[in-house]
């Protein structure tokens, strides 16, 4: 369970958060949608302790080792193999290295990447650079992963499979997760909970979605379950509101 | 044009250079005293070998390059490291740097002399001044300009300060090292010989000395086709390392 509680933050003098309140509850994935600049990222910086909160809470059972991050960029070491950096981060968590490699290379083969263990970042695509970034977090099995707009740069199909299998993994293995994403239908498709931020400064959380569909899910199919276009109506009616009060 | 026929186009014009570089000394269009032909200068430099006069010279030169060159290599990337590490020492030690890296370091030549003598030492400090003041900004602006990314994404893989310096800034930094290898070979030669010029009883640079008070130009010039070589060959083998240790840029 993670926990957030009237959190605010600034950048320098800039207020970008002010009483931004969520819950992450075990086992659940969670989505924050809204609109540029309201401070999503640095929301999730600030739950793995890369910013420091002005004031609030963060609250949570799990331990920081536990948590994940994926980054909208993959950020892999572009001097290790893809293997290396997927066993980097179970050595990092006090794993014996000829563990980790062993680790590292069924991570690999599940994620769809066979043979492409001695290759470096810069010899991958996109899309499977994103996957040996998904590996290096699900290796660690950790019990939250935090995602800020990670596929972001992929295309449409390679998107859906590498959010699919995502959902798999999660699903299987019982992982929390906070979606940071800009694309509301991702959020819906893959959650059970959706968070609208509100247009930023002093951002705030404005609503609160509770997505109905039925796990385990196939992330296309969610897409056109009838509860799925009324949902999506509402959110995006709600967040032009608050784009556009804002705005006015 | 085939690329890969370049290396055979470079030749041919070499040796059409040379052979009429060759033709118009015969002729007499250039004084040999200022310009002696290939011929006479491929003679001077096998005498040097034959005879066995210069080898101590190489030895000099080389010993006091490649000491200089070692060392700056240490010291420069620990003072770059550390200064890039830690505000204060970096707050003392830039300015210090800027302010050598602002003057042309050789004209401390004559100092190191009376510092050190004419012996090898003031040779290694010139080589050494040369190549730590280049590492020490490499290391620094290396350090400075990593990735934050990557420093964020091995933190949040639960990497302290430890696993950073081994994951991320080393791996970073050797980088940097290796792409300025190169110039650290040259600064490292130059320093070697300009000291064994100033001031010495062996070495390439004295040689040369000797070359110029003798009005020898095809020693000259035989000296310097030998340090070319010899710089060049550490080229090749700085540019073998720099692919070897540098495979995943591609």
């Amino acid at each position: 369970m993670l926990r957030v509680d009237s959190l605010a933050l600034a950048y320098g003098a800039t207020p970008v958060l002010e009483g931004a309140s969520l819950e992450v509850p075990s086992g659940r994935f969670v989505s924050l949608v809204g609109p540029s600049g309201s401070g999503k990222s640095s929301l999730l910086r600030a739950i793995i302790g890369l910013q420091k909160p002005l004031s609030g809470a963060i609250e949570t059972d799990i331990a920081a080792g536990e948590i994940g991050m994926l980054f909208q960029d993959d950020a892999l070491l572009p001097w290790r193999t893809a293997e290396q950096n997927v066993a980097l981060g179970l050595r990092l968590k006090g794993v014996a290295t000829g563990t980790a490699i062993a680790s590292a290379r069924q991570w690999i083969t599940r994620l769809g990447l066979y043979g492409l263990s001695e290759r470096f970042p810069r010899e991958l695509s996109g899309g499977q650079r994103k996957r040996v970034a998904l590996a290096q977090v699900l290796a660690r099995e950790p019990q939250l992963i935090l995602m800020d707009e990670p596929f972001a740069s992929l295309d449409a199909i390679v998107r859906a499979r590498v959010t699919q299998d995502l959902v798999r993994l999660v699903e299987l293995r019982g992982i929390s997760v906070l979606l940071v994403t800009h694309d509301l239908e991702e959020a819906l498709a893959l959650s059970d909970v959706v968070y609208l931020l509100s247009q930023g400064p002093r951002a705030r959380i404005s609503g609160r979605y509770d997505v109905p569909l039925p796990r385990p899910r196939d992330v296309m199919k969610a897409r056109i379950h009838a509860d799925f276009a009324p949902l999506l109506q509402r959110l995006w009616n709600d967040l032009s509101r608050e784009v556009g009060e804002r705005a006015a | 044009m085939s690329p890969k026929a370049a290396w055979l186009r470079q030749a041919v014009a070499f040796i059409a250079l040379i052979g009429v570089w060759e033709a118009c000394a015969d002729a007499g269009y250039l004084n040999p005293l200022y310009m002696p032909a290939p011929s006479n200068v491929a003679a001077a430099l096998f005498q040097l070998f034959a005879q066995g006069t210069i080898w101590p010279h190489l030895i000099a030169t080389f010993s006091a390059a490649l000491g200089g060159l070692a060392v700056g290599l240490v010291i420069g990337t620990a003072l770059g490291a550390t200064a890039a590490l830690t505000p204060l020492v970096g707050e003392l030690l830039a300015p210090v740097m800027i302010a050598l890296n602002a003057v042309p370091r050789v004209v401390l030549a004559p100092l190191f002399v009376i510092w050190f003598g004419i012996g090898i030492g003031s040779k290694v400090a010139l080589s050494f001044i040369l190549v730590a003041v280049l590492i020490f900004f490499t290391v620094f602006t290396g350090i400075r300009e990593v990735d934050r990314r990557l420093v964020e994404r091995v933190v949040t893989l639960g990497g302290g300060r430890g696993a950073l310096l081994r994951e991320v800034y080393g791996p970073s930094v050797v980088a940097w090292i290796l792409g300025n290898l190169k110039v650290a070979v040259g600064f490292a030669f130059t320093g070697a010989v300009v000291g064994e010029f100033v001031a010495a009883t062996k070495g390439l640079g004295y040689l040369l000395s000797f070359a110029q008070s003798s009005y020898n130009a095809a020693l000259m010039l035989a000296l310097v086709l030998l340090i070319m070589a010899f710089v060049l060959a550490l080229f090749g083998l700085t540019g073998w390392l720099e692919r070897r240790l540098l495979r995943w840029r591609g």
